[in-house]
């Protein structure tokens, strides 16, 4: 019913109601779709897909940046983790091509470990030159990313530590 | 993303932002295609130009997770950017593409956005935005999902 009331919108160029009209429509295109979507994707070469996921994670640690750091889904180590094995296939030899040890890598990719200010400055290295032929990239997001997400651990253990430190805090006298 | 005014050739900053529920206010058959509060249910965007208030574009869709798509429900400029005399282009690619970075993010080398226009504008959409038809369905999908996007999801003046 919908969709009558708006077909003659339809005529303009930019208007357009994609509205499916009945399930039967909607799920008849979908079998047709997915099958053509299905050969076409076995066609997609293994460039095509690292550049795909190379922009899905830049667009979601954009979005993470832009989100309330209370509201942080993903940690740099998932991004670092999605990054390396967009890739790559064993991650011993990102290790390499970064220039750390496999060890440190595991276990900053497993958040057993913080990344240090020179594995940042290295991986920020590393995904500017690969991003150079597949999106502008403003490689200093991973620090942005590193940052706000300590800020968000130190704000959300604010209980703890301002319990035991308030106290050792002292206030000039006209505050008093 | 940036749009271009027409007259002068201008390009200036623009957002796509969700439609809030102050919005629908605004919303209405002389300025814009569409009962859009028919849309209420579903995800809604709108494109403004940073800074300002007027609404150049809407796009409402639905997340087809099993399908790794999202499919595009209403898309339309406004009655203003539409046709010989519109203020602004690159409305409705921007909105596109804002569809398309939410597809890629959610679903990455699978994603798709689709729509299904009327026969008549299939070949403006196939030749303009590099869609794929399959039936009566538009779609754009890996590679040239992420053209669009490298296309328009720029701030570069």
């Amino acid at each position: 019913m919908m969709k009558n009331r708006s077909q003659n919108k339809m005529d303009f160029e930019f208007g357009i109601d994609s509205r499916y009209s009945s399930k039967e429509e909607r799920d008849g295109d979908a079998i047709i779709l997915m099958e053509a979507r299905l050969k076409r994707m076995k066609n997609l070469s293994k460039e095509e897909i690292i550049r795909a996921k190379l922009i899905q994670l830049k667009i979601k640690m954009e979005e993470c940046l832009s989100n309330d750091h209370k509201n942080q889904s993903q940690s740099f180590s998932q991004f670092l983790a999605h990054y390396v094995d967009s890739m790559y296939s064993r991650r011993n030899d990102f290790a390499r091509d970064l220039g750390v040890s496999p060890v440190i890598l595991s276990q900053t990719i497993n958040g057993h470990r913080e990344p240090s200010k020179e594995f940042i400055l290295r991986l920020m290295i590393h995904s500017e030159k690969v991003y150079q032929s597949v999106t502008k990239f403003n490689h200093e997001i991973w620090y942005q990313i590193f940052l706000n997400e300590k800020l968000r651990e130190t704000m959300e253990a604010e209980d703890s530590w301002k319990s035991e430190l308030e106290n050792e805090v002292k206030m000039p006298e006209f505050i008093l | 993303m940036v749009v271009v005014e027409v007259s002068t050739g201008k390009r200036l900053k623009a957002l796509v932002l969700p439609v809030e529920a102050n919005d629908f206010k605004s919303l209405n058959k002389s300025m814009y295609f569409f009962n859009w509060k028919e849309e209420r249910g579903y995800e809604i965007y709108k494109l403004i130009i940073v800074g300002q208030l007027e609404i150049l574009g809407l796009i409402s869709f639905e997340k087809i997770p099993f399908e790794w798509r999202y499919h595009i429900r209403l898309l339309s400029a406004s009655k203003k950017n539409v046709g010989k005399q519109k203020q602004y282009d690159y409305v409705i690619g921007n909105l596109l593409a804002h569809v398309g970075k939410i597809a890629v993010a959610d679903f990455g080398e699978m994603a798709c956005i689709s729509l299904k226009p009327k026969t008549a504008i299939i070949d403006h959409y196939r030749k303009k935005y590099k869609m794929q038809v399959t039936g009566s369905t538009l779609s754009l999908e890996v590679p040239e999902l992420i053209n669009l996007i490298n296309e328009y999801d720029h701030d570069e003046k």
